[in-house]
């Protein structure tokens, strides 16, 4: 016991000695904005999105594109006589639990508008709160075109609420966009559809299958698999029994990669397609081969400059996250607030909880090049950018295979 | 038919996977009565552990060998398995000892959760999956209609000789007598000169190590490895040894592949197709649970005077 | 120890007052050396020394006070001194180390509470220095059990002092859930101001507790449990008119209060009848669903709008036939076997309400867009008009839930002291012995399962208009898990404790949300310590309590009759 605690003390003052006197301290300390004038105070950029749990790696890219994001624009000076902030809630991905995060943002006078969410889910209960408070919400991720166009996107769209925007693209573009290609450019007939269950899965799968067989493609089986599954030895050999010359996975990455590497270990040697869940290198170390397809909203990368400097600034900035599949959305949601901010309370403006429905209609006349490509919404919230870029595997990378805008 | 068979062989390589990690379940609940909820993460902490061998530790030439970087690899992921176990042992679970039987069993929730969010957090880039080598032959073992990977044999081959290897062991050897003597009678196999404490790290060290040796299959096997692995593998490894009967070896191995069956069976021919395939494993179990309350290979109840 | 104190004993007295002093000396020097990179560390902690020693806020405040009453314990005639004293020390320290810590770390290194660049800091080294000598020396000092008063106070002044205490209570709530502000990227030190506030108060508490005043209520209370229980109602329904009053506070009360009714159903289940369920969360689902479905939301399945009462009850009663088809098998099954059909019961409903099972949970897309609730023309998530009083939105929802909770209370208080509920402990201590006695073990078991359902779905439905939003999600393996370490955390079979676990379950990760990438790490690590070191919960059930002081001297403890029965028959023998 005597000699534990005497070890004990000497590793504590080792330990104190070699941390003694240092400090991280930075010159001008709360005027972190560097030269600008921030004598107004603090405003705050809201994010929304699973910081804990399983999802949280994309989450956490989430967060920190947007926190790029305010940092520039704070280096910028891009709103005059205010520094801003990022102010993150974890929503754990749970409806409840971000209708808690949503509250708290909704009740900082503070807030100027929120990037959120992941899952649309949760969308679903953040958006009235928000609404209630007029506080502008833009989405870096949820595909569900309910949440634009209301309970009958289809048919009578209808805006479902005033405050709600989206940078990503729909399920109902992205999966269509997906099927003409798999029909028409691949010369795919038979399709064997595997999800995954959840809301953006299930949403792409079901706007593919239906426009598969307008095109004259058959669905030849479609599957589910449990969210935590990772051995699809069983469903393959159920699919690969139908002999599909195609599958689609409407799903995320993480399963992804590994399906497809257990498509080609099971001798089932077809592509397999998604949508921009999958659309990550990720995919590709995880079990991606070549051949394998996927879309995703915008023109390719390397076409566009400023995605290429997004991607340069995270890196630059030694974040422990990968951006991941949202990270550039977030990124371009967090500009469009932003930019719209500053319109909104022009040169010396000063902000207040009034100003709210005009930042929200700025965020609707918002239109700019940002990471994804061109950023604008449409009346019901959408994004205007209806590019939309098949890319495919090849020799190890994602490669762009057909750009295009889906017409309907 | 080929596909009847070939679902079959897909459930046989799922049940040796599982009843590498009911084994650990049952051998605790045998000694001590306690569902151990944490012995998932002990699989899935063993397959991140010879991951972190893997990257860290083998230099490159090793590693594009996989007779040398295999059992390297079990090495790494067994000791780090173990080493994990026999913590929680001392820490968490050995103060229990005479606790309320809710206990322990909230504990282990807690240190299931705790591992999950430990790895999570602090092993380089665990917030999501990633990938695992393959560290066994590449290819596929084709029997007719039916094609296995290679690695999916060697789960099968494993599981079964190492549970063979396990039964004999607690049969023959002294600390085995011993183990089925505490099992029984704590107290008399206390008066008769058997340290508990020594068989109930023994038992959570054999426990571990099989998990640890799972996980590198299982790694191995799926050529990726994420933190959830444990949770949902380990739910399934716990329903095979309650379906054959907690306490017994043979009734965890047998239930095990039992489960592999039904996962695979029914998610091909039961309506609703893969999306309930995990529910007519806990269908299963429901019923063998109402007919046969201590499970297949269980030994029933003692009922008191 | 015992060596240290012997050494320390002459000096007891002394160090004590030079601890108390020193608390006090911390708490008017500075603490942080230079203004952090997030900005000034709060209450004036930085680079202020003795500069306005009448206007000392935040936790400088807190170890003022401590410091005080520190000097105050060792003069006055306080019962069970050196416990107090050993309590406010721990207060103090614990309040000296976490706000040290903190600017440590967010300063980058120990300069920032020493010396750095010229400006000194002893603030955080100083109050830990004299949290210590104050335990040292009330340790010295002799620890003695804490006091029991044997005090009989007249009916009237009973009720006098209960309706204080309740009310100092109710501004405690208020005040803990308002230490440190909101947090937000304009205060971004609301979680370590809060933790420090913890430390103060749980040190306070504890010295309240030592001196015995805390037994004493709680007893009083017991005695006049009638009016305890109205006048605690009263000071729930009051919290709104506190500081803790806002918007947000509000909904996150209603959802503690969702979540504490269906802790207690799971109680009746876990707690009485000691049944383990691990899939509970599922009939809180079911409830859920079926309200939406109701509720003539646009992707309900049924085209009708019930009233919110008629919809409940359905839920109800739905939730609580699940309930007896799920209760039934343990007819059969015993213990761990029964866990284990529960979580396979749990997942059999999480999988089937994702794939849309009947149509009737809307998949994957959940069921949006449910209505809030509006009795007598008043919109539930407006806000509200009470006289010239304007209260904040969510209000009501935290007064239904106040009264649902009430409710939930009072059919449980019934059912514990009721026939049905002694047959229910009857079967958790020893069932085979209980059946011998008469009892229909089975009957009771399905009952047990039956009412603990239904209230979850009836607090389940009042979660479907609460939110918006029915989503498979909000009903996973986790939420079962958090439940039940609420009711294991506040303390089995206990009333109050259900909800006091419920309630630290869902405001403190609130509180912390800064460290929300942690949450998950730091609640399985509580959950294992809990249970390492006070497994009866916070607030153990009488009977329980018996049972567990019982264990040192019967040996085997009595939840594990039925597990090895060989052992235990020789142990009571």
């Amino acid at each position: 016991m005597r000699k534990h605690s005497v070890k004990s003390a000497a590793i504590v003052v080792g330990v104190l000695l070699v941390a003694a006197c240092s400090t991280n301290k930075t010159e001008g300390g709360s005027t972190a904005g560097g030269s600008c004038d921030t004598s107004k105070g603090t405003l705050t950029v809201g994010v929304i999105a699973p910081q804990s749990g399983g999802l949280s790696a994309l989450g956490l890219g989430i967060k920190n594109s947007a926190q790029l994001a305010v940092d520039e624009a704070n280096e910028k000076c891009t709103v005059k006589g205010y520094k801003l902030a990022v102010d993150t809630q974890d929503d754990e991905a749970n409806p409840a639990k971000g209708a808690q995060a949503a509250t708290k943002l909704a009740s900082d006078t503070s807030v100027v508008g929120v990037i959120g969410t992941l899952n649309s889910s949760v969308a679903q209960t953040v958006q009235p709160i928000l609404f209630e408070k007029k506080i502008v919400q833009v989405s870096p991720a949820n595909t569900n075109p309910s949440l634009t166009r209301g309970e009958n996107f289809a048919t009578a769209p209808a805006r479902a609420f005033a405050n709600y925007f989206r940078v990503c693209t729909t399920d109902d573009l992205q999966g269509p966009f997906a099927a003409d290609y798999l029909v028409n450019d691949a010369g795919k007939k038979k399709i064997a559809i595997i999800t995954d269950g959840k809301t953006y899965g299930e949403g792409l799968a079901t706007e593919f299958a239906a426009r598969v067989k307008a095109k004259g493609g058959e669905i030849v089986a479609q599957e589910k698999v449990g969210e935590k599954d990772t051995d699809f030895a069983g469903v393959i050999s159920t699919i690969k029994a139908a002999n599909p010359e195609a599958l689609y996975y409407g799903g995320e990455y993480p399963q992804g990669g590994p399906l497809s590497k257990q498509l080609k270990d099971a001798q089932l040697n077809i592509p397999l397609m998604g949508g921009d869940g999958i659309f990550d290198g990720k995919f590709i170390e995880l079990g991606g081969k070549d051949g394998d397809l996927a879309t995703s909203v915008g023109a390719p990368t390397e076409s566009l400059p400023s995605a290429k400097t997004f991607v340069d600034a995270y890196s630059a900035k030694k974040y422990s996250d990968a951006y991941g599949a949202y990270g550039a959305f977030s990124y371009d949601a967090a500009n469009a607030i932003i930019a719209s901010l500053a319109t909104t309370l022009g040169d010396g403006g000063e902000w207040s909880e009034d100003k709210r429905d005009a930042l929200i209609e700025a965020v609707g006349k918002y239109s700019a090049s940002g990471a994804t490509g061109d950023v604008a919404f449409d009346e019901f919230g959408d994004s205007t950018n209806k590019v939309l870029t098949v890319y495919q595997v090849t020799a190890g990378a994602w490669k762009d295979a057909k750009t295009g805008e889906f017409a309907g | 038919m080929s596909i009847l068979l070939q679902q079959l062989a897909n459930g046989v390589v799922q049940g040796g996977l599982i009843a590498l990690i009911a084994l650990g379940y049952t051998m605790v609940y045998g000694i001590i009565q306690l569902i151990n909820f944490a012995h998932g993460e002990i699989f899935m902490v063993g397959a991140y552990g010879s991951l972190a061998t893997y990257t860290w530790l083998l230099p490159q030439g090793i590693k594009d060998s996989w007779v040398l970087s295999l059992p390297l690899m079990l090495l790494g992921g067994v000791v780090v398995a173990v080493v994990i176990a026999l913590i929680m042992e001392r820490f968490a679970y050995r103060p229990l000892r005479n606790a309320p039987r809710l206990a322990p069993l909230i504990t282990a929730l807690g240190i299931s959760v705790a591992l999950q969010e430990a790895v999570r957090t602090f092993y380089p880039d665990a917030t999501s999956a990633l990938r695992f080598p393959r560290v066994f032959a590449e290819g596929n073992l084709a029997l007719g209609p039916i094609s296995v990977p290679w690695s999916g044999v060697l789960i099968i081959v494993v599981s079964i000789v190492l549970s063979v290897l396990l039964q004999v062991y607690i049969n023959r050897s002294r600390m085995g007598r011993a183990m089925r003597a505490t099992a029984q009678d704590p107290d008399t196999a206390k008066l008769m000169g058997v340290n508990p404490d020594r068989v109930i790290v023994l038992t959570f060290v054999l426990g571990a190590a099989l998990a640890g040796v799972a996980g590198l299959l299982y790694g191995s096997y799926i050529t990726n490895v994420n933190i959830d692995m444990g949770f949902q593998t380990g739910i399934f490894a716990f329903t095979a040894a309650v379906l054959g009967g907690v306490g017994s070896i043979r009734g965890a191995v047998i239930g095990a592949f039992i489960i592999g069956l039904v996962k695979t069976i029914g998610g091909q021919y039961m309506p609703g197709g893969t999306q309930y395939d995990y529910v007519w494993i806990f269908v299963v179990l429901i019923l063998v649970l109402v007919f046969r309350p201590q499970g297949l290979f269980g030994e029933p109840e003692r009922v008191r005077a | 120890m015992n060596k240290v104190s012997n050494i320390v004993r002459p000096f007891a007295r002394p160090l004590v007052l030079v601890g108390g002093v020193l608390l006090i000396v911390a708490a008017l020097l500075p603490w942080a050396t230079f203004v952090l990179n997030e900005g000034p560390y709060p209450d004036k902690a930085t680079l202020q020394f003795f500069d306005a020693p009448f206007a000392v806020t935040g936790f400088r405040f807190h170890l003022l006070l401590l410091g005080l009453l520190v000097l105050i314990a060792s003069f006055a005639p306080v019962p069970s001194r050196a416990r107090v004293l050993r309590a406010l020390g721990w207060g103090g320290l614990l309040v000296s180390v976490i706000s040290g810590l903190f600017i440590t770390i967010e300063g980058g290194g120990l300069g920032a509470i020493t010396a750095a660049d010229g400006a000194t800091a002893f603030g955080a080294l100083v109050g830990l220095v004299g949290g210590a000598a104050v335990i040292l020396g009330a340790i010295a000092l002799g620890v003695e059990p804490p006091a029991h008063w044997t005090l009989k106070l007249p009916t009237a002044a009973a009720y006098a002092v209960l309706v204080v205490v309740f009310v100092l209570v109710l501004l405690g709530v208020s005040l803990v859930l308002t230490a440190g502000g909101q947090g937000g990227a304009a205060n971004p030190y609301a979680g370590p101001l809060f933790l420090a506030f913890l430390g103060f108060a749980a040190g306070a508490m504890a010295a309240l507790s030592a001196t015995g005043a805390i037994r004493f209520v709680s007893e009083l209370s017991e005695k006049h449990r009638i009016f305890s229980v109205v006048v605690l109602l009263l000071c729930a329904l009051l919290l709104p008119f506190t500081d803790a009053g806002s918007e947000y506070w509000m909904t996150v009360a209603a959802n503690i209060g969702i979540y504490a009714a269906t802790a207690i159903g799971l109680n009746i289940v876990v707690g009485l009848a000691g049944l383990l369920d691990l899939g509970y969360v599922a009939f809180m689902g079911i409830g859920a669903l079926v309200a939406a479905n109701f509720s003539g939301a646009a992707a309900a399945a049924f085209g009708v709008h019930l009233p919110f009462p008629v919809a409940a009850v359905i839920a109800a009663v739905v939730a609580g036939i699940f309930g007896a088809i799920v209760g039934s098998p343990t007819l059969r099954v015993r213990g761990d076997y029964l866990a284990i059909v529960t979580l396979a019961f749990g997942e059999i409903f999480t999988r089937s309400a994702q794939n849309n099972i009947g149509g009737l949970t809307n998949g994957a897309n959940a069921i949006p867009g449910i209505p809030a609730l509006s009795l007598f023309g008043a919109d539930f998530n407006k806000s509200f008009t009470l006289g010239s009083i304007k209260l904040p939105a969510g209000v009501l929802y935290y007064v239904l839930i106040v009264l649902l909770v009430a409710l939930v209370m009072t059919v449980f208080a019934n059912l514990k002291f009721s026939r049905i509920g002694r047959a229910w402990i009857a079967i958790r201590e020893d069932e085979d012995a209980a059946r011998a006695m008469g009892i229909r073990t089975g009957q009771a078991k399905i009952l047990a399962f039956l009412v603990g359902a239904m209230l979850a779905g009836l607090a389940g439905a009042v979660f479907a208009h609460k939110n918006g939003t029915v989503s498979y999600e909000s009903f996973k393996f986790l939420e079962s898990v958090t439940l039940l370490a609420a009711v294991i955390l506040g303390g089995m079979g206990s009333i109050p404790g259900a909800v006091l676990g419920a309630s630290l379950l869902f405001v403190l990760p609130e509180k912390l949300r800064e460290f929300s990438e942690y949450r998950l790490l730091i609640f399985g690590l509580a959950l294992v310590l809990i249970m390492r070191f006070r497994p009866q919960g916070l607030v153990p059930d009488r009977h329980r309590r018996a049972e567990l002081a019982d264990e040192d001297v019967g040996g085997a403890p009595v939840d594990e009759v039925h597990e090895v029965p060989g052992a235990v028959k020789e142990a009571k023998a």
